[in-house]
């Protein structure tokens, strides 16, 4: 029994990770029609600032997530606006392959950068955690799902309560409606894609606490966030809360399957997602398009 | 018809006469390596290395234009077709290996297991639209690579599990040019299937799906029937690249037979080349692959990037690649076969206005 | 005329002995040898260490002169593509490499995937490739003729360890193995299964989890349940750092925790401080083993050379130290061979037994050298020491573990 919630509790923390990851994507592709496929290139963008502000200044890696969701904010913004933009009435394949390409030269910068060197976080308190009976819950693991948790509350407080907020809510709904009442449709998409990217960065600077990073460990998050997506379902970012939550504990029990069975927890997952694809596709919680 | 001027028929037809050459080349260089030729003094313009890639190049040309027929025609985007290439493979890989048939003999198996696969997929898969459609077929993409890899009875791996499938080496006295003609002729099949499918009620079906599928049922197109068929055609032309791959590369795992980048890649072709034509896919196939290639330093030209030291050349070069990828994309999203076409002209304006229709 | 004939003939004189005077240590045609490696993409690190191991071999045998055949010195030039960690890409370069860039001899890529595809390659162009970073035994079950692995083979990566535990005291008895799903590691695997048993010891956990899983908090869950006084890692750098902090965060304690990749390298103390202490790996190589080399340089020296010509990066790891010893042994194959004729090189290879600093380099009739031991490494104190086999430890295994709150 001990076991059971054991795993329950390890796939809700793991969940934390992904469900951060996954807001930044799902408010890209669901707001903009944008399937970036540089977002794992800029989770990991997140995970090297952290990393090099831990290194050199010292700093604790959880006061360094809102430097990274501002640094990417700005990122973001500057990709939006610069260049994605100019792609945007394009059909969807062709942002699918903007964003390829972007993937292609921050992963590469990032080699130049910091090497193929791999780098982790490891704060003096890594490894303590909460110890109820036979149970045990880690400490970075849990502050990792809070902030996820409080991220996804800062984006969906940005996107109901503020004007920039609303503003982007309208271009989901109907984007030539929202032209119309005058909203400047680049500065808010720039907005939005700053925002995934802030996301990104903050999902960026857990990943690098919990695992080694290197510049091209962030593809596999890339293909996690469709799942995710998937999963909870485009259009609400709690949503995509449930989807990271309950990927996480698909993979937990997943990965527990005795003996090979574990393997296939990559396809489990991908199966599921098709299957509530073709069987649910608004997802565990969406509304359907 | 569109009414053409005379600059844009010039153009066609020069696009004509270089294709023609380049095929022309192609198709003739091997010829050159055979013993008959090389005792008869014949200087060498195909060797080893000018197989390899050129098999590579049309390889692509194959998976490119069969991902056309589902994605560019009938305009759903798969973005999991490499599953077709890897189970083509295997298909050929396991009959080969492990029940020692003749190579020539297990290769048709590969596109008919391919687009089996293909229909009891697609059934369920193409009622999904647009992204839902694409994201699914990536899962798939996914899950059968994973699944083929790991799959195990009694203990032992049915499809060569990790270490993946050994196929002894292929016989035939001069393998390049063998397998290169074989791909080939797998490409001037996709090729005509293609150019059949767009002249055909078939694909008048598919193009009208793509247009505006719910026209297209009230019409009285069978619109399932259809999808699941043009689906099924191309993973069969998909399939078949991979049986010829798992021979031709004598060794095959989930790495190397179902590879995630494969789906940009043929998606990124075709899309270069200018979706929904014949030769579209083809030409960005070769572009691409000559670019990749180009930049990798493999091709006998090759630049020496300045200012960049040795260690971080391929790095660069990367980067290059990328930014690229991001220029063509901004500015001619159409596909370079527009020009080749002879619709348009290549000229700043063009440059101009196609960024001012596609950009916020 | 005599004057004409005198003169003729001191012309030929002084030719004849210019002629003679060059013949002596002249410099014959460069050898070019060929090496795809995946300088980006997911191999990067790795192949960057191959890398260095071969250019530390280039940089010597040109201050040499070059390799000596029958007695004439030809230099020596590696020529790398990057093959951007793609097995496909690999083969295509190799390719290149042989027709194009006209490389005699060929040296291995690293990893195991894309030296099984290019082993083809050089079978098929009868041109011997000398590898060093593909370990799994697949590759060298097919007959092929052209491909020699100065590595141990997958099988023996952790049998070293398991060595080890049988002369401690108290004796461990139960084993965890957990193992990534690729080629390489599940051979490292198999290989503990069918000798743990031989040792006294049982496998009680068997967890095979999908290659490149950076979350592995459910596998090292089960191992927690199972209670192994061992917990073994079959896997890359990646996984083990997973598997280690995992093992911190929820609290398992076993005596040995033992990896099969990893440990060696530096990234895996810098990533992990403190919490690396205590982890044992099993290694191709150390700093500290005693081998007496027959040519080249000694341990100590290459250490010594490693550390000038790459500074800042502590001692080499064996990644490095096996791609040396791949260009050491291609090197006395051609001098035995005393030709650059690939078929005869081909054969002086088969024929090799020779031990430089890395070991004794052998290959069996498959062609993997399976003659060379593998030694086990423990970090101790953020510093890398040999603990098994005695004769090469230079420090004793810290047994046991202490459990993570003790520490």
């Amino acid at each position: 029994m001990a076991d059971f919630v054991q795993l329950v509790i390890l796939g809700l923390l793991a969940g934390g990770v992904y469900v951060a990851v996954g807001i930044g994507f799902g408010l890209v592709w669901g707001v903009l029609n944008i399937v970036n496929l540089a977002h794992g290139a800029l989770v990991i963008v997140g995970g090297y600032l952290t990393w090099q502000l831990f290194t050199a200044l010292g700093l604790d890696p959880f006061l360094t997530l809102p430097i990274n969701a501002l640094a990417l904010f700005a990122l973001g913004y500057a990709l939006q606006r610069g260049v994605i933009n100019r792609i945007i009435r394009a059909p969807l394949l062709f942002t699918f392959l903007l964003t390829f390409g972007l993937n292609l030269v921050i992963v590469n910068i990032l080699l130049l950068i910091f090497g193929s060197d791999f780098r982790s976080v490891t704060p003096s308190y890594s490894g303590a955690g909460l110890e109820l009976g036979d149970v045990v819950i880690p400490y970075v693991r849990l502050t990792s799902l809070g902030a996820a948790i409080l991220l996804a509350a800062g984006l969906a407080f940005v996107l109901n309560r503020t004007r920039i907020g609303l503003a982007i809510q309208a271009i989901a709904a109907d984007r030539d409606a929202a032209q119309l009442v005058g909203i400047d449709l680049r500065h808010a998409y720039a907005v939005t894609y700053g925002l995934g990217a802030a996301c990104a960065g903050v999902a960026g600077g857990l990943i690098a606490m919990i695992q080694a990073i290197t510049p091209t460990a962030g593809e596999p998050y890339t293909l996690q966030a469709f799942v995710v997506v998937i999963l909870g379902g485009l259009g609400r970012v709690s949503a995509t809360v449930v989807g990271g939550l309950a990927f996480g504990l698909v993979e937990a029990f997943g990965q527990s399957i005795p003996g090979s069975g574990s393997v296939f927890a990559n396809a489990i997952a991908f199966g599921l997602m098709v299957l509530v694809l073709v069987t649910r596709p608004q997802g565990l919680m969406g509304r359907l398009h | 018809m569109i009414a053409t001027t005379d600059s844009q028929r010039r153009w066609r037809r020069i696009f004509l006469i270089v294709g023609a050459i380049v095929a022309a080349y192609a198709l003739l260089a091997p010829l050159t390596s055979m013993d008959a030729a090389q005792s008869a003094n014949v200087p060498l313009l195909a060797d080893k290395f000018w197989f390899r890639i050129a098999t590579y190049m049309v390889m692509f040309i194959v998976m490119a234009t069969a991902w056309n027929i589902i994605g560019g025609i009938t305009g759903y985007a798969a973005f999991g077709n490499v599953a077709f290439f890897g189970i083509g493979a295997y298909t050929t890989g396991m009959l080969v290996a492990k029940a020692k048939w003749p190579f020539l003999v297990a290769l048709p198996f590969a596109p008919v297991v391919a687009a089996v696969f293909a229909a009891l997929v697609g059934l369920p898969l193409l009622r999904l639209r647009g992204h839902y459609f694409a994201v699914a077929s990536l899962g798939v993409g996914v899950a059968v690579g994973e699944l083929v890899q790991n799959i195990d009875y009694g203990g032992q791996p049915v499809f060569g599990g990790a270490s993946g499938l050994f196929l002894p080496i292929y016989a035939v006295n001069n393998r390049g040019l063998f397998f290169f003609y074989l791909m080939a002729a797998a490409a001037a099949i996709s090729i005509a299937v293609t150019w059949w499918v767009l002249r055909s009620r078939f694909g008048y079906g598919l193009i009208a799906i793509r247009e505006n599928e719910e026209a297209a049922a009230v019409l009285g197109v069978n619109t399932t029937a259809y999808k699941v068929a043009a689906f099924a055609l191309s993973a069969a032309l998909t399939g078949l690249a991979g049986g010829i791959f798992s021979q031709w590369n004598v060794f095959i795992n989930q790495e190397n037979a179902f590879p995630i980048e494969y789906n940009v890649q043929m998606i990124l072709m075709a899309l270069l080349g200018g979706t929904g034509t014949v030769f579209g896919p083809a030409a960005g196939a070769v572009l691409l692959q000559l670019l990749i290639q180009f930049l990798g330093g493999s091709l006998p030209i090759s630049i020496d990037l300045p200012f960049v030291s040795t260690d971080a050349q391929p790095i660069v070069a990367q980067v290059i690649l990328g930014l690229l990828l991001v220029v063509v994309v901004i500015f001619m999203p159409r596909g370079v076969i527009d020009f080749f076409g002879g619709r348009t002209r290549l000229s700043l304006s063009y440059l101009r206005r196609s960024l001012r229709e596609t950009s916020l | 005329m005599k004057m004409r004939n005198i003169a003729l003939i001191a012309v030929v004189a002084a030719a004849l002995a210019a002629c003679g005077g060059a013949s002596s240590g002249s410099t014959g045609s460069t050898i070019t040898l060929g090496a795809p490696l995946g300088l980006t993409g997911s191999l990067a690190k790795e192949s960057l260490l191959t890398q260095q191991g071969y250019n530390l071999w280039q940089d010597w045998i040109n201050s040499e002169g070059g390799i000596v055949v029958n007695g004439v010195k030809h230099p020596v030039k590696i020529k790398y593509y990057d093959d951007t960690s793609n097995a496909n890409q690999s083969a295509v370069l190799m390719q290149k490499l042989i027709t194009g860039d006209k490389a005699n001899f060929l040296l291995g890529p690293y990893g195991s995937a894309a030296t099984a595809t290019d082993a083809a390659i050089a079978e098929q162009n009868e041109i011997p490739m000398v590898e060093a970073n593909g370990a799994a035994q697949s590759i060298f079950n097919q007959g092929y003729k052209y491909t020699f692995g100065v590595l141990s083979p997958a099988n023996k990566y952790l049998q070293g360890v398991i060595d080890m535990a049988a002369a401690l005291n108290p004796k461990p008895k139960t084993i965890a193995m957990l193992s990534a799903d690729d080629n390489f590691s599940l051979e490292v695997a198999e290989g503990v299964n069918t000798y743990a048993t031989t040792k006294g010891m049982n496998v009680v956990l068997y967890k095979k989890y999908k290659n490149g899983t950076t979350n592995l908090s459910a596998e090292v869950q089960a191992a927690k349940a199972a209670n192994a006084d061992i917990v073994l890692n079959s896997g890359h750098l990646q996984e083990a750092i997973a598997i280690n902090k995992a093992a911190k965060e929820q609290k398992v304690n076993a005596k040995i925790f033992a990896y099969s990749v990893g440990p060696s390298t530096p990234d895996f103390i810098t990533a992990l401080g403190k919490d690396a202490d205590y982890v044992y790996g099993g290694s191709q190589w150390t700093p500290q083993v005693k081998y007496t080399p027959a040519f080249y340089l000694s341990v100590a020296e290459y250490v010594t050379a490693y550390k000038a010509k790459y500074p800042g990066l502590g001692d080499p790891d064996y990644h490095v130290a096996e791609s040396t010893a791949a260009c050491l042994a291609l090197q006395r194959a051609i001098e035995n061979a005393g030709s650059l004729d690939p078929k005869k090189v081909r054969d002086a290879l088969a024929a090799l037994d020779v031990t430089v600093f890395f070991g004794q380099v052998k290959f069996d009739s498959r062609g993997i050298n399976i003659y060379k031991p593998m030694v086990v490494e423990q970090i101790q104190k953020g510093v890398h020491h040999t603990v098994f086999p005695a004769d090469v430890a230079d420090a004793q295994p810290m047994y046991p573990t202490p459990s993570w709150d003790q520490r």
